[in-house]
Formats: C-alpha cells, sequence, structure tokens
C-alpha cells in the first residue's frame, strides 16, 4: 500500500540517489519513493527541477497548498498511461449533451444518495428532527430525473448541500460552529472553513487516482470544462465528499477534537492553524487505507482503492460496458 | 479501435489471448492495468535484475525478446516469466516469436527461463505449432477489431491479476 508523504513545516526536498531527502532546521527525512503515492506541501517549500524530474519519473504528483491551506495546484506528470480510445470516448461522452446529462445527474444523484446516508445516521441516533430535511433532500432527488440541462443539476444540487449544511446545526448544536451559510474564498466562519479545507484535500485525492487511469482530468461533466483546469476530480469527489470529509468534519466538532482556538482571523477571513489541518489530514488519510469487503472483487479494498474503482466504473461506462452507478455507502 | 489502423499482432498480445481474452482486448486499446499493482511491478523488477550480462528485449517487427545470445553459431531466444504457472502459455508465446523469425528467415532455439526457480527448458517448433499459430494470429485480429471488451468472466488468473479491480468494480 503506497502512502500519501504530508509537508507541513518549511524546509528543502531533494533527489538523493533513490529517495527523496526532505529537510529542515529538525534533521533530514528520507521518503522511500517505491512506497510513496503522493506528496502534499503546506509548509514553504524549495526545490529544483531534479526532484520534479524524479518525481515524474517515479510518477509522484505533487499537491501544493498555500499558507492559509488553500489548494494552490498540482504537478502532475506527463501521463503514464495513454489510451487515445479512452479519451476519444470520453470526449464522446462530453460532446453528446445527453450522454453528458446521464453523467452529471449520476454524480449529483451519488452525492445526494450518499448526504442521506449521513443524515439517516445521525437521525438513527435520536436526531429526529432531521427527517425534514432528509425528506425535503428526498424529494430534490426526485427532480433530477426531469432535468434537461447540467445548469439545472447544479441548481438542485446547490439547494440539496444548502439543506444539508444547515441540518449540521442541529447535529452539533454548537453555537461556536453555527454554518449560518456556505462562504467561500475565503470562507467567513469556522465550519466553512473546514469543509473547504478538506474539499480540496478530496479534490487532490481523487486528482491523484485519476493519474493512475486512463481517463483525462481536464473532461469533467458536471462542473463545466475548460479543458485548462482539471474538473473530472470535482465531479468525482462529489460522490465521497459526505462520507470521507463531511463524516469527519461532524465527528471531530462532535468529539471536541477541533475547537474554535484551533482557527485564526486574519485579512483573508478564517483560517485554520497547522494543528487543525494537521488533525483533518490525519483522519481523511486515516478513512482512507479503512477497508471494507467488495463483494465482486472477493477481497477488502481500501477507500482509496473504492475511488479507484470508482474512475474504472466510468471507464466502462465510457467504453458502453457497463452503465455508471455511483458508489453508495453502506456503514 | 479506428478501422483504418493496422493492428499488429505481438508476442504478448498471444500471450494474453492465451490467458484470457478481455485482457487481450484491453491491452490492445492501450488500457493497461494498474502499475502500481504488485505483480506488475514484480515483472519490472525481474526484468531489470535478472540476466543482466546477457542482452534483453531486442526488438524487431512486432516482437520484443528479452533474451537472446549465440550459441554455436545458432540465435537462442528466451522468455522471462516468475514462474512455472504460466508455462503452458509461455511457451506459446516463444512458439510465436520463433515462428516470426522463422518466417524472416532466421533459424532460433527457444529456451523458457525461469530466473526464481534457476532454470530453463528447451522449446521446439513443429509444423502442428505453426498451423495453430496462423490460426491463432486470425483469432486475435477478429478479437481486438471488435467494438467492445468481452465481458469479465472469473477464472483462476483473476486472483492475481492487475485488471481485477478494473473487471470487477
Amino acid at each position: 500500500m503506497k502512502r500519501s508523504f504530508y509537508i507541513m513545516s518549511d524546509g528543502e526536498i531533494k533527489r538523493k540517489d533513490n529517495t527523496f531527502v526532505f529537510e529542515n532546521d529538525s534533521g533530514k527525512k528520507y521518503i522511500p519513493i517505491e512506497e510513496l503515492n503522493d506528496i502534499y506541501v503546506f509548509g514553504e517549500l524549495t526545490l529544483n527541477k531534479r526532484f520534479l524530474e524524479y518525481a515524474s519519473q517515479k510518477e509522484v504528483p505533487v499537491h501544493f497548498f498555500n499558507h492559509y491551506g488553500y489548494y494552490i495546484g498540482s504537478f502532475y506528470p506527463r501521463e503514464h498511461l495513454n489510451s487515445g480510445y479512452m479519451i476519444l470516448k470520453q470526449a464522446e461522452h462530453y460532446l453528446d449533451s445527453t450522454k453528458r446529462l446521464f453523467l452529471a445527474r449520476q454524480f449529483v444523484a451519488g452525492s445526494a444518495q450518499n448526504i442521506l446516508h449521513v443524515l439517516k445516521y445521525y437521525i438513527n441516533r435520536d436526531k429526529e428532527m432531521l427527517n425534514d430535511t432528509y425528506y425535503a433532500i428526498e424529494e430534490l432527488m426526485g427532480r433530477l430525473e426531469g432535468c434537461t440541462e447540467v445548469s439545472q443539476l447544479m441548481a438542485i444540487e446547490g439547494n440539496i448541500r444548502d439543506l444539508y449544511y444547515k441540518a449540521f446545526d442541529l447535529i452539533l448544536e454548537n453555537p461556536d460552529f453555527s454554518f449560518e451559510k456556505r462562504t467561500r474564498r475565503p470562507p467567513q466562519n469556522y465550519i466553512n472553513t473546514m469543509i473547504s479545507f478538506g474539499n480540496s484535500i478530496i479534490y487532490t485525492i481523487v486528482l491523484s487516482e485519476i493519474y493512475k487511469t486512463h481517463l483525462d482530468p481536464r473532461i469533467g461533466y458536471l462542473h463545466s470544462t475548460n479543458f485548462r483546469r482539471f474538473t473530472l476530480n470535482l465531479d468525482v469527489s462529489e460522490i465521497f465528499k459526505p462520507i470521507i470529509v463531511d463524516r469527519m468534519i461532524l465527528t471531530l466538532i462532535g468529539k471536541k477534537m477541533i475547537t474554535k482556538s484551533d482557527f485564526d482571523k486574519n485579512a483573508n477571513g478564517i483560517i485554520m492553524k497547522d494543528k487543525g489541518k494537521q488533525l483533518i489530514l490525519q483522519e481523511i488519510d486515516k478513512k482512507m487505507g479503512v477497508t471494507i469487503k467488495h463483494r465482486e472483487l472477493g477481497r477488502e479494498v481500501s477507500y482509496r482503492t473504492i475511488v479507484r474503482m470508482e474512475l474504472y466504473k466510468l471507464e466502462k461506462h465510457l467504453m458502453g460496458e457497463k452503465e455508471f452507478k455511483p458508489f453508495q455507502s453502506k456503514w | 479501435m479506428d478501422k483504418e489502423e493496422e493492428v499488429r499482432v505481438n508476442g504478448t498480445l498471444v500471450w494474453y489471448y492465451n490467458v484470457c481474452e478481455r485482457e487481450a482486448w484491453l491491452m490492445s486499446h492501450g488500457v493497461t492495468p494498474d502499475q502500481s499493482d504488485a505483480n506488475v511491478e514484480m515483472g519490472r523488477f525481474i526484468h531489470e535484475k535478472s540476466y543482466r550480462r546477457e542482452t534483453k528485449e531486442v526488438s524487431t517487427s512486432g516482437i520484443k525478446i528479452d533474451i537472446l545470445r549465440k550459441e554455436d553459431g545458432q540465435l537462442v531466444i528466451g522468455e522471462l516469466k516468475k514462474s512455472s504457472r504460466f508455462k503452458e502459455i509461455t511457451k506459446w508465446q516463444l512458439k510465436f516469436y520463433m515462428y516470426e523469425l522463422e518466417k524472416q528467415g532466421i533459424k532460433a532455439r527457444g529456451e523458457l527461463l525461469f530466473p526464481e526457480e534457476k532454470r530453463k527448458e528447451q522449446v521446439f517448433l513443429t509444423q502442428e505449432d505453426r498451423l495453430r499459430l496462423d490460426n491463432q494470429i486470425k483469432e486475435i485480429l477478429r478479437l481486438v477489431y471488435q467494438s467492445e471488451p468481452p465481458e469479465p468472466i472469473k477464472i483462476a488468473f483473476c486472483k492475481n491479476c492487475a485488471y481485477a479491480e478494473f473487471c470487477w468494480a
């Protein structure tokens, strides 16, 4: 099982023989390349072309975040798995509006399914007042079928998320973490800051997995494609946000593992201190390693593999082999 | 697969075809398996570390030969595999290479090599083999020109196959 490597402190990364070495004030850390899935850079990092060259050779993507924890971009090495056939299929499903609508709808429906799953968990734990939200989201889900434009799907998805995030207040009952409304760039309160940070991590996780497939991350279906930016990872992330990011946020706040002291205010709105960011990274990383039994495959697979298999399902849909049905959490 | 594009049946494809038709179809369409699969890495590693002193991976039209040397004026070609589990299948791949070389007027002897087991085995090409290979090449072409891959079927090879996660997703 390959692992992600997180760089939180300031320092320098270099290629040393057949490893990477990260050096800072507290010493050197060797990173064996064969066990490396990807690298996350949060600290102020010095690197050179030799490092990038080796990362590319060893097929290791590097994701960069700025000082506040906002995603900057990724070093996405030269594709190593190229299939002209698959790219054509991907484009075909984008250019044909019926095919594109179908996939876009699947991503929204998959997201909504897993949102309901998260709500159900709390309803079963004496939060009956969430039932109204549950039914309202169910009702919105029913409208997906009638959508004829991707923009309509996006609007419904926005409505579902609004209802759902408002329900966080009922789940948490913690005035420090009241949701108010969704704010981005910059997020205006604690919970929005956590959501933004968690989402940007899941986007990069999916991007790292796309790198291991034949899919082109620049062609998405729900999030509008401008062929310059990665969008497919945003699409697929919708399915996993509720079960990986949202659950983690609710747990961390619920167990008081994150409190308002983990945040700072600055001109850019609310930002998370390193300790909080580290905790979120740790929790998501742990979750990606959790395994569940996969019936058809006949063995246990980790959530990270589940994400990759979701991309394989998408490939098979594009190939006309099997209709894409988004992953539904059962736990 | 583009109809105008000519497909060359190569040894690798022959090998996959004998293991699993679906795998051969996927391979020929550039849908290669997950490179981080332990067995894929193992194969790469064996390749990099074994029989270092001998020439390896010589390419000629549609053929990539693992090991090549001259012995008593005769060419010896070999095929490297992790274990003898795939013996029959590897044998056919090697026979395919010998046949291809023969068509180019080169007589070669074949050897199956199992570096992990430190053994080798001689392989010969008979008239019957040639006919069987001719048929197989036709069948492979028919397969790769299909617009969709054959459905996945659970076989013994699935257990260690790098495509398993793809097929059963």
